[in-house]
């Protein structure tokens, strides 16, 4: 086993998305949580985002964690305009100076990731996609993205998908070979969502929401004040409406239920207002915007964690509120029902009458003491960890760089011709990258191809414009002596001393 | 032009590095070259002069007495032929275009930074004027105001560059070292061993 670690090769991978921090979320967490791991397992990994207010320029973070926060310039909700070749000048820059071997794009909606990985293919560079959220088919929008999602992906040499609903549908979005997603769920840092009576140490900093609740986990009574917690962004697609809708519902059929909501966006005004209509203002605590490492606090002041998403791919948060010892209520969404085991959830169809019943449901089964919420934490501690994310991912990694043998990585399947595996594995070569594009569709596989040239064009002209030789090598993080060398270091010293 | 550092240690107590990317002239033809360009200036500058002093001759009268004899110059042959081109020509024209040519003239057509070490006081860097006729600007930071010098990297147009700066009690923004030239790695690390070593006495 210690030969297999010693003969991996370590992998320069670049993580690309237009989402990563000081902006808190769940792509944003799940990139830094998997670079940090796959740093830890040996790696390099640097981070390409654009620059947020207050943050332009490179950055590092925890464990040598390079970032490069790209001026650029964002139009809609921290997403960056999309033009198609303004990214690259600066991309091949980063990616020469840094060697990177592997471009790592996360999130659909982010077009510096689209840029990347149409780049990187153009320098002739591995590349992966991971896909984070679901998408329609129906409306305009959704059209649009997907031909765009599909111009990007007709090349792409791996896509990760958080969830295999998600993977269904970003196969039929994309038109892809199947065998070329990879399902790898997130992840949560288990020690950060404790329960609250499960760290009698911990600094509990909103006393008056902790008075409620004893150290040691006692049995709700009848007539105990029960509270729902929502921490989400007050967004169309995470269902504010729903709960808008469902809110004063549920506070009249409930008198002893209290609700605590996280979380800024532009639905905060129309929940503001129907707390004022309703006057609910005693019952619902509006708490704003909170960091990702308040969660917790907040978290733990509830007994119910109710998730009213219309769509998602994986949902993050509920397993963070599951591991904080919550009963989870939401939605049956997306990748949702993949995510927690039954007995921690309730699911409702996303409308207003069934998630109104569903939480009635959990707020009874929780008065009946029916679930054992104290246990959840050890559970998901289980189920979920950044580690295992990052060791997949790696796999994925030495697949598409060729140390894993094709069948092995993909599968042997016996009925298959040999031939249609061999496209798996994605040339470099220009008429064969074109040949990808061309089968877009009709008009599209042609405008994809006029830009596949054009870049190639813009590639050769940017590598006689500013040479190579004259990009200078970055330096790595030094890295911690592994755990081999370092008692080898051990013995010579023990051994010069004796 | 390639970039080169030329660091001198005249005491253990001092440092100076300085970048260029002016041409060395250790060749012989270098050193010609650099001859021929310096007579070059020197024609071009005293013909633009004759020039303008042909445009304005009628306003200073030329009189026999003074000790240059205008009237025998003008009436040579290039003289008389400058004079024809000064009077054909526009007065703005020919004041634009004097300007221009003097600015080119002294031109320096090179940049060179420098950074001077003493221990005990502290540190100046300085980066040289486009023009031989300005002088270089210089930054003096003393010792107990410098709280740290880095290597860092930023974007620079379509690049990302490395720079050396310098950490200032007090100052939101660091003083970058070189900020014109803004050298390679490897010249940057030199530096910055040289320049802690000098400063600290931290072994280098």
């Amino acid at each position: 086993m210690r030969r297999g670690v010693y003969a991996k090769r370590i992998v320069y991978s670049s993580m690309v998305s237009d989402f990563f921090f000081p902006q808190p979320g769940g792509v944003e967490s799940h990139i830094y949580q998997l670079s940090t791991k796959l740093i830890d397992r040996g790696h390099k990994v640097i981070i390409i985002t654009h620059a947020y207010k207050g943050r332009t320029g490179v950055r590092y973070l925890t464990n040598g964690l390079k970032v490069y926060h790209v001026p650029f310039l964002v139009i809609y909700r921290e997403t960056t305009m999309p033009t198609v070749f303004s990214f690259f000048p600066i991309f091949r820059n980063i990616v020469i100076r840094e060697q990177i071997q592997i471009v790592h794009g996360h999130q659909s909606l982010s077009s510096f990731c689209h840029e990347a990985i149409l780049h990187a293919r153009t320098m002739g560079l591995r590349t992966v996609f991971t896909d984070h959220s679901l998408f329609g088919f129906a409306d305009a929008g959704s059209i649009l993205t997907n031909k765009l999602l599909k111009f990007t992906l007709s090349d792409v040499d791996h896509v990760i998908c958080v969830s295999h609903t998600c993977k269904e549908n970003t196969v039929l979005r994309a038109s892809l070979d199947p065998l070329m997603v990879s399902v790898i769920p997130n992840a949560v840092v288990a020690e950060n969502f404790r329960p609250l009576h499960a760290t009698p140490h911990a600094n509990d900093r909103q006393s008056g929401g902790t008075s409620q609740l004893q150290h040691t986990p006692r049995p709700i009574g009848p007539n105990d004040i029960i509270t729902i917690v929502v921490i989400s962004r007050l967004f169309y697609n995470k269902g504010t409406d729903l709960l808008i809708a469902s809110i004063p519902r549920i506070l009249a059929s409930h008198p002893n239920v209290r609700f605590i909501i996280a979380g800024s966006g532009p639905k905060a005004i129309d929940l503001e207002q129907m707390l004022e209509r309703n006057v609910l203002q005693d019952k619902v605590e509006m708490l704003g915007a909170i960091r990702h490492e308040e969660v917790r606090d907040v978290m733990v002041r509830g007994h119910i964690y109710l998730h009213p998403s219309l769509t998602e791919a994986f949902g993050t948060v509920i397993v963070e509120a599951a591991s904080c010892g919550l009963y989870v209520v939401c939605t049956r969404v997306g990748g949702i029902p993949e995510v927690l085991p039954q007995h921690m959830t309730t699911f409702a169809k996303p409308e207003e009458d069934d998630i109104v019943l569903a939480t009635s449901k959990a707020i009874s089964a929780l008065r009946s003491n029916k679930v054992r919420t104290e246990r959840f934490h050890d559970q998901v501690k289980v189920m979920y960890s950044w580690t295992d994310v990052a060791r997949r991912t790696e796999r994925v990694y030495q697949g598409i760089s060729g140390d894993i043998s094709p069948q092995e990585f993909y599968g042997y399947y016996p009925g298959e011709i040999q031939e249609a595996g061999s496209d798996r594995i994605r040339n470099f070569s220009l008429i064969d990258r074109l040949k990808r594009y061309y089968g877009c569709g009709v008009w599209a596989g042609k405008l994809f191809c006029l830009c596949v040239v054009i870049d190639f064009l813009l590639y050769i002209f940017l590598e006689m414009l500013f040479p190579r030789a004259n990009i200078d090598i970055a330096r790595s993080w030094p890295k911690k002596l592994n755990e081999a060398s370092s008692t080898k270091t051990e013995r010579d010293r023990l051994g010069s001393t004796s | 032009m390639p970039v080169h550092l030329i660091s001198r240690r005249p005491s253990p107590t001092t440092a100076s590095f300085t970048v260029s990317n002016a041409s060395r002239h250790t060749s012989t033809t270098a050193k010609l070259f650099f001859y021929f360009q310096f007579l070059l200036r020197l024609i071009v500058f005293s013909g633009i002069i004759f020039l303008d002093t042909a445009h304005f001759r009628h306003i200073f009268s030329p009189r026999n007495e003074s000790f240059i004899p205008w009237a025998a110059i003008w009436s040579s042959p290039l003289g008389s032929f400058i004079c024809r081109i000064a009077d054909t020509t526009n007065s703005i024209v020919t004041a634009l275009a004097s300007a221009l040519v003097i600015y080119g003239v002294f031109l320096k057509g090179y940049t060179e930074e420098s950074l001077l070490v003493i221990r005990g006081l502290g540190i100046q860097t300085s980066t040289s004027s486009p023009t031989y006729l300005s002088k270089a600007a210089t930054r003096f930071i003393p010792t107990t105001e410098i709280q740290d010098i880095v290597i860092h990297e930023a974007f620079k147009g379509f690049e990302v560059r490395f720079y050396l700066a310098v950490v200032v009690v007090g100052e939101p923004e660091v003083v970058v070292v070189f900020p014109k030239l803004l050298p390679n790695r490897a010249t940057l690390e030199e530096v910055w061993r040289g320049s802690r070593h000098c400063l600290y006495d931290s072994k280098p």
